[in-house]
């Protein structure tokens, strides 16, 4: 079944570093921007939430339709990841969250990596979606 | 908060009110029409009571007051439910008689952040949007399941012109224009009525209406009727009545062009006869019907039994099958009393009576599984908690639970759905939850057809921006969600309206599709309504969306010169996106007394050009001690700024990138600059900083016009056109040329795309930066954009004719060097000066005309002055050439002169030339320039030729050559031309026995093949020896015409130092013994375009060959092999002797000894040699062998055991005489004579290898070893004595 999947990471100032559709159904430009609406509204819920927990996962936070998005809040809770999928498990969700957080850590590590300037590794890209094909 | 206050409080005084039926007979509503309205119209404004005061006492005891009262006013055939199509028709022409009135202001600047968030609810939703709630809630008006919009009263008006009225009044009530719920007995006919005698004064005296109307009380009751009399206004009254109705202009009413004919009288009775109708009439019926309806259902509903017998009834129902209504209940049903009883109560106030009605009722609904009923008293159970101010869960639960039930109802409900949505987001507002409010709206606009779900998004974000936090990002998001539905319904300007609120907060956000996504569309929305210029400033936003896809891009590119074209002027656009510049790359290339042959060569560090010319030019200022010393005042202060010349060209690189996948023209690329006479360097910084403030605060004027175009004559600029491909990015270089003194300003760049829009961009320079560069400005950042401008002086320009991109390893090439100076003036006293003089020689002026190779040949040689060694020692160093005086460059003259070319070692080279000269009449402050020149050389690979020297074994002074030549070249096959031997010492040949290999002419590429030689020392040769002896050989076929060329010349004999230096660093080996040259030829033809011509020359130099050898010293026994002797009359004594060479650099001792017994050979065969075999394979490194010395030294021992074991067994048939031993001491490259006799005994062959040499090098470097005598074979005949048999 072809399902949507976007995962964006979105640094400080809502500035998105990384953007990956990841889901299996085929990339289409009219959905493109959809999501990005989507994730980007989101952000305002995100924002009152990730101060009420301390929870890393903040599980499913905003819908849209029959898409909801999934938020896991970084230690320093201006980068987050932020998940667009149909209704999925939220332990493969959170999973796959950890993993990614675990590969961001790496690129935060890289003295040549300027924290919140985009991720262009391909590394992480390929890693990322073959962390979604196993999870999502 | 008071709920009347609130705006749900005072809509549901307004909206939830008794409603009267009017029943009119055609002549009164005639006599009305000539107004303009109506009956009901007439009674409109009349109809609200702000100030009524009216005591009420319902089920309670406890009277209360109304303040404000209000009655609906229905004509009996609007009585009716309407159906779901009128409804939609009808909502569609209110939306368009709203916007008609009021038109969405779209050309004022967009909402900012700071001012949209102190904005107020009525601010940010216009209100029309509220006059259009009000409308989709009136249409769910008159449903069977409720009873607030049954008519309470009933008014019958008939005209006093009527015949027979009482009877008219009898048959209205019966006639089937009362409504269809009535009929079908849902509503309660028996009703309040009121019998209305209308009388038109314009229809003559009152007298007989008088009489109908008295004949009328007697009929229907002293109370119940009323006589109006209307139309009395006569002409040339006064009349400003219509005032009255302004405020119900929107129900079409006074838009008939008939004007009022009602006179105050009129006015006053009709606003007396409703006042009467209120008070005396309809609030006493309502009381009364509360309390009756009250008893009636406390005596069936209320207390313990009741209900028991109610739920038991109810249960026997259950079997009953499920209606979508669920079931039907007449008027007199009891839950349809209990819910008038509600209705009732709700609109007289008594909210506590209505609250407990209705939930009594709702269990009773909820039981019979009559849905929609149960949502709409759930509806009014949360009104009456609201209006009451009691428990908000409570509220919301009733809420939640009407709207989720009208949505299960179905379609049937689904406009109730929608008004209690309203309703309840009114609620949540009322009490500032405006977060969940948006989500109801939300909710909502998920039941409602596009456009209506547009108003319900647009209401939705309103909220969010209220909301505490103000949520931006979702009031954004729900904006252009309501603008797409908008767009979708066709209303394009709402839809306009609701992106642009949105803007501000996607306004310099980095989410690309969102960007592009709202900026397209509000440009292509405004393109359609023919605002071309905020379509076009929309557009060119997006125009850089290399994220996009190919068809998207084109979409965005062709729309955008659509309305570019469509709006037909020229449009200037500051930072236009299309292309991207790369202002990193940035770069300005001017040239003071720094000129450049090509842009090119500008890329080189400076510093490597200077190091170059340091020699050359003059220093400008003695460079200072500390920095208390101040900068003389006298040095040139124009160079503490960038310096360019009046008539020469400034260049300006900048990267240019296409983002998109679509190639774009782009034309006209030109640079735009100011150019102000005044060159007083003191207004420089004034100037830049004034520029500087001009930009900030923005051009008015548009800068394009001001600065481009060279008409201004001060200077002139280049023009460039391309086009970038998908993207492609693009260097280019842009040109301005001024043309008088001043100062020059570099401010930006223009380039129009696509021949339709220009942009232009700003070179921002951060002006403090360029006070702190300033002290190293002569270091040029290359970034620099004000030059000073000062007068034109002389330029040389120079290139060298035929220096190829690639050639040969070996390559002897004769090129011209070109100077050209292009002013009026003439320079002079020119150098040069290059860094790899290994590659290029300056010749001389005798070989401008010369040709190679003729000049090379030998026949000249006699005619040069011979160079000699000493002279040319320092010649590797950079090669700082001075023409001669003589030499002025004219203006406008061409100069030229030869320049020698020839290829090192493979790679690649840069070359750098650099030449100065000075000004013959300077009047600025510049009195030199240079010019420098840079040049990439790629040296192919050819011919690689190596050595081995080996020494003849049968003379000293003769050695034996082995040439090893590798094409190495991929294709190119060359022919052996001549191979020399640098210097007068040495002399080459053939061997004998192989002259044929000389005649081996083409080496293929790829192939190897090896030569044998004899060279010969000439070293103390006397002159008359040497004779037929030359150190040049010629390799062609014997008997060729080839001529041999003097490689102590000019050209080869300069390389050939140059090369020697350099391979001196590769080389290690101690003992250089001579040098060779070999010349070749190309004859392939791979080259033929670059090279010119089929007589490329080719010469390869092996410098510092040296002898392979075996050990430090040689020697060899020297003979006579064969003697004859008279045996008869004594032993023969033979006289030998050994001469021994020292090879060497080192003062060697050598000891000759002899033994007298033969050397176990067949035993031990290489033992003995081991060491000097490794020695050979190890000659470049001998001093590492001294551990491998020692441990011979060690065994040395053992060895002469067994020497003395062999004595034993046999004693040969010879002995030496004399000393047994004879040392002697070696200089470097000393040769002796040593001595030796041996007596024999008997005539036979004898080996006479049984002698041993041991040296030693005095400076101890190899240590000492030692040698076995070789093998030499002494043949002694029986025979006349003294004849011996020389070799």
């Amino acid at each position: 079944m072809a399902s949507t999947a976007c995962f964006v990471i979105v640094s400080k100032n809502d500035i998105p570093i990384y953007e990956a559709e990841v889901g299996t159904a085929p990339r289409k430009e009219e959905v493109a921007y959809q999501h990005q609406f989507i994730l980007h509204a989101a952000l305002d819920i995100v924002q009152d939430l990730a101060w009420t927990t301390s929870a890393m996962f903040l599980k499913s936070v905003d819908r849209f339709n029959d898409l909801v998005v999934s938020v896991y809040v970084t230690a320093d809770v201006h980068t987050r990841f932020m998940l667009l999928h149909d209704s999925r498990t939220e332990d493969g969700i959170k999973s796959f969250f950890q993993e990614v957080h675990e590969l961001y850590i790496k690129i935060l590590m890289n003295p040549l990596y300027m924290p919140g300037s985009r991720v262009t590794s391909s590394h992480f890209d390929t890693k990322v979606r073959a962390l979604a094909r196993k999870y999502l | 908060m008071d709920p009347i206050r609130t705006y749900l409080g005072r809509l549901l005084l307004e909206e939830i009110t008794p409603v009267v039926m009017v029943i009119t007979t055609p002549l009164a509503e005639e006599a009305c029409q000539k107004n303009g309205f109506s009956f009901v119209d007439m009674l409109l404004p009349f109809s609200l009571f702000p100030r009524i005061d009216v005591p009420v006492r319902t089920a309670s005891d406890q009277p209360y007051r109304l303040q404000m009262f209000k009655l609906r006013l229905f004509h009996a055939s609007n009585i009716r439910k309407q159906n779901y199509e009128a409804a939609e028709e009808h909502l569609k022409r209110v939306i368009s008689d709203l916007n008609e009135k009021n038109p969405p202001d779209l050309l004022s600047e967009p909402p900012q952040l700071d001012t949209a968030l102190t904005k107020s609810e009525s601010d940010l939703c216009p209100g029309w949007i509220k006059t259009f709630n009000k409308e989709l809630i009136r249409t769910v008006s008159f449903s069977e399941h409720e009873s607030f919009d049954h008519p309470v009263a009933c008014i019958l008006v008939a005209s006093s012109k009527d015949e027979e009225p009482i009877n008219k009044f009898t048959d209205l009530f019966n006639m089937d224009q009362t409504p269809p719920l009535l009929n079908e007995g849902v509503m309660d006919p028996k009703m309040l009525k009121h019998y209305v005698l209308l009388h038109d004064n314009q229809d003559g005296s009152t007298e007989n209406a008088a009489s109908i109307f008295a004949e009328m009380r007697g009929t229907f009751g002293q109370y119940d009727c009323k006589m109006l009399c209307i139309n009395s206004l006569r002409e040339g009254d006064e009349n400003n009545n219509e005032v009255m109705w302004l405020p119900y202009r929107n129900y079409g009413i006074l838009d008939h062009g008939k004007t009022c004919c009602l006179n105050t009288d009129d006015l006053n009775q009709i606003r007396e006869f409703m006042q009467d109708l209120t008070c005396n009439h309809i609030i006493p019926y309502m009381e009364q019907k509360i309390r009756i309806l009250n008893q009636q259902v406390s005596t069936t509903r209320k207390g313990f039994r009741n209900q028991i017998k109610n739920l038991w009834w109810r249960k026997g129902k259950d079997d009953m099958p499920e209606a979508p209504d669920g079931p039907m209940y007449t008027f007199s049903s009891v839950e349809s009393q209990i819910r008038l009883l509600g209705d009732y109560a709700f609109m007289l106030r008594d909210y506590e009576l209505a609250l407990s009605n209705y939930r009594l009722l709702s269990t009773d609904y909820k039981l019979d599984k009559a849905w929609k009923r149960y949502a709409g008293v759930q509806e009014m159970c949360a009104l009456s908690y609201f209006m009451l101010d009691q428990s908000r869960k409570e509220a919301e639960y009733c809420m939640e639970n009407a709207f989720a039930t009208y949505l299960k109802v179905g379609s049937l409900a689904q406009r109730n759905a929608t008004r209690c949505g309203l309703w309840w987001a009114e609620m949540l507002k009322a009490r500032g939850q405006y977060k969940e409010a948006s989500s109801v709206y939300t909710r909502v606009s998920n039941e409602e057809p596009t456009l209506h779900a547009a108003i319900m998004l647009e209401q939705a974000s309103c909220c969010y921006l209220l909301s505490r936090p103000p949520m931006l990002r979702k009031y954004g998001f729900h904006l252009i969600l309501a603008g797409n539905r908008y767009y979708m319904s066709d209303q394009k300007q709402h839809a306009i309206r609701a992106y642009r609120n949105a803007l501000f907060v996607y306004r310099d956000n980095s989410w690309s599709y969102i960007n592009d996504h709202v900026h397209f569309n509000i440009g292509r929305w405004y393109g359609s309504l023919g605002s071309l210029d905020v379509a076009i400033k929309h557009v060119l936003e997006i125009l850089a969306c290399g994220h996009q896809s190919q068809p998207t891009q084109n979409l965005f590119l062709n729309e955008f010169f659509h309305f570019v074209q469509s709006a037909g002027k020229r449009f200037d656009v500051h930072k236009l996106r299309l292309p991207t510049i790369n202002m990193s790359s940035f770069k300005v290339i001017h040239e003071d007394h720094r000129t450049y042959a090509s842009a090119a060569d500008f890329d080189m560090q400076e510093s490597v050009w200077r190091d170059l010319e340091e020699e050359m030019t003059p220093t400008a200022s003695a460079p200072r001690a500390n920095w208390l010393d101040t900068h003389p005042k006298s040095s040139l202060k124009t160079y503490d700024h960038c310096v360019c010349v009046a008539g020469e060209v400034v260049r300006v690189e900048i990267e240019l990138k296409n983002p998109l996948q679509i190639p774009i023209p782009i034309s006209g690329i030109s640079l735009m600059c100011e150019l102000s006479g005044n060159s007083d360097a003191s207004t420089l910084d004034n100037g830049a900083a004034s520029f500087a403030v001009d930009e900030s605060t923005g051009h008015t004027e548009s800068p394009v016009n001001r600065l481009m175009d060279g008409d201004d004559s001060s200077f002139n600029l280049s023009k460039h056109d391309l086009v970038l491909g998908g993207g492609e990015t693009k260097r280019v270089k842009l040109k301005v040329t001024p043309k008088v003194e001043g100062i020059l300003k570099i401010v930006g760049v223009r380039w129009t795309l696509s021949e339709s829009v220009v942009g232009y961009r700003y070179f921002e320079v951060n002006t403090k930066k360029k006070t702190k560069a300033k002290k190293g400005a002569r270091i040029s950042s290359g970034k620099n954009l004000t030059l000073i401008v000062i007068k034109g002086i002389s330029k040389l320009e120079g290139r060298i004719d035929g220096l190829p991109a690639k050639a040969f390893m070996g390559d002897l090439q004769l090129l011209n060097l070109k100077l050209r100076n292009t002013s009026e003036s003439a320079v002079k006293n020119i150098k040069m000066k290059i860094n790899h003089p290994r590659y290029l020689i300056p010749g001389n002026s005798r070989e401008t005309d010369l040709s190679i190779p003729q000049c090379l040949g030998e026949k000249n040689a006699h005619e040069e002055e011979r160079y000699n060694l000493t002279d040319n020692k320092d010649t590797y160093k950079n090669l700082l050439f001075s023409f001669s005086e003589s030499n002025v460059v004219q203006g406008g003259e061409t100069f030229s002169w030869p320049i020698w070319f020839h290829c090192g070692t493979p790679g690649k080279v840069s070359l750098l030339i650099s030449i100065y000269y000075e000004m013959e009449n300077s009047t600025s402050g510049m009195t030199y320039r240079t010019l420098r020149m840079h040049h990439i050389l790629e040296v192919l690979p050819s011919l690689d030729a190596s050595f081995v020297i080996s020494p003849c074994p049968s003379k000293l002074k003769e050695y034996l050559v082995r040439m090893d030549i590798v094409n190495r070249a991929s294709s190119e096959s060359f022919s052996l031309h001549q191979l020399s031997c640098v210097g007068d010492k040495w002399a080459i040949s053939t061997l004998p026995s192989c002259t044929d290999i000389t005649s081996v002419q083409t080496v293929l590429a790829g192939q190897a093949l090896s030569c044998f030689f004899k060279i010969q020392d000439l070293n103390g040769v006397t002159e008359g020896e040497c004779t037929g002896h030359r150190s040049n050989m010629l390799m062609g076929t014997e008997g060729s015409r080839e001529q041999l060329f003097d490689i102590s010349k000019s050209p080869l004999i300069d390389f050939h130092y140059q090369e020697r230096h350099h391979q001196d660093k590769l080389a290690k080996v101690s003992e250089s013994l001579l040098d060779f040259i070999l010349i070749s030829k190309a004859i392939g033809s791979n080259f033929e375009s670059e090279a010119g011509s089929s007589h490329q020359l080719l010469s390869h130099h092996m410098c510092h060959c040296s002898v392979t050898r075996k050990s430090l010293i040689s020697w060899r026994m020297s003979v006579p092999y064969t003697i004859y002797h008279d045996f008869s009359s004594s032993i023969c004594e033979v006289e030998l002797h050994v001469d021994v060479l020292n090879c060497s650099p080192n003062q060697v001792n050598v000891q000759v000894s002899t033994f007298d017994y033969t050397p176990d050979t067949t035993e031990n065969p290489s033992s003995d040699w081991s060491g000097a075999s490794s020695l050979s394979t190890k000659q470049s490194g001998w001093s590492d062998i001294s551990l491998e010395n020692d441990i011979r030294v060690m065994s040395s021992p053992k060895k002469v055991q067994k020497y003395h074991k062999s004595t034993s067994e046999s004693a040969p048939p010879f002995v030496w005489c004399g000393s047994s031993a004879i040392q002697l001491s070696l200089e470097p490259a000393c040769a002796a004579r040593v001595p030796l006799k041996v007596c024999v005994f008997a005539p036979g062959t004898y080996n006479l290898s049984n002698y041993e040499l041991r040296w030693k090098d005095v400076e101890g470097l190899s240590g000492s070893s030692a040698g076995q005598g070789h093998p030499f074979y002494l043949t002694v005949l029986e025979g006349p004595h003294g004849k011996v048999t020389p070799v």
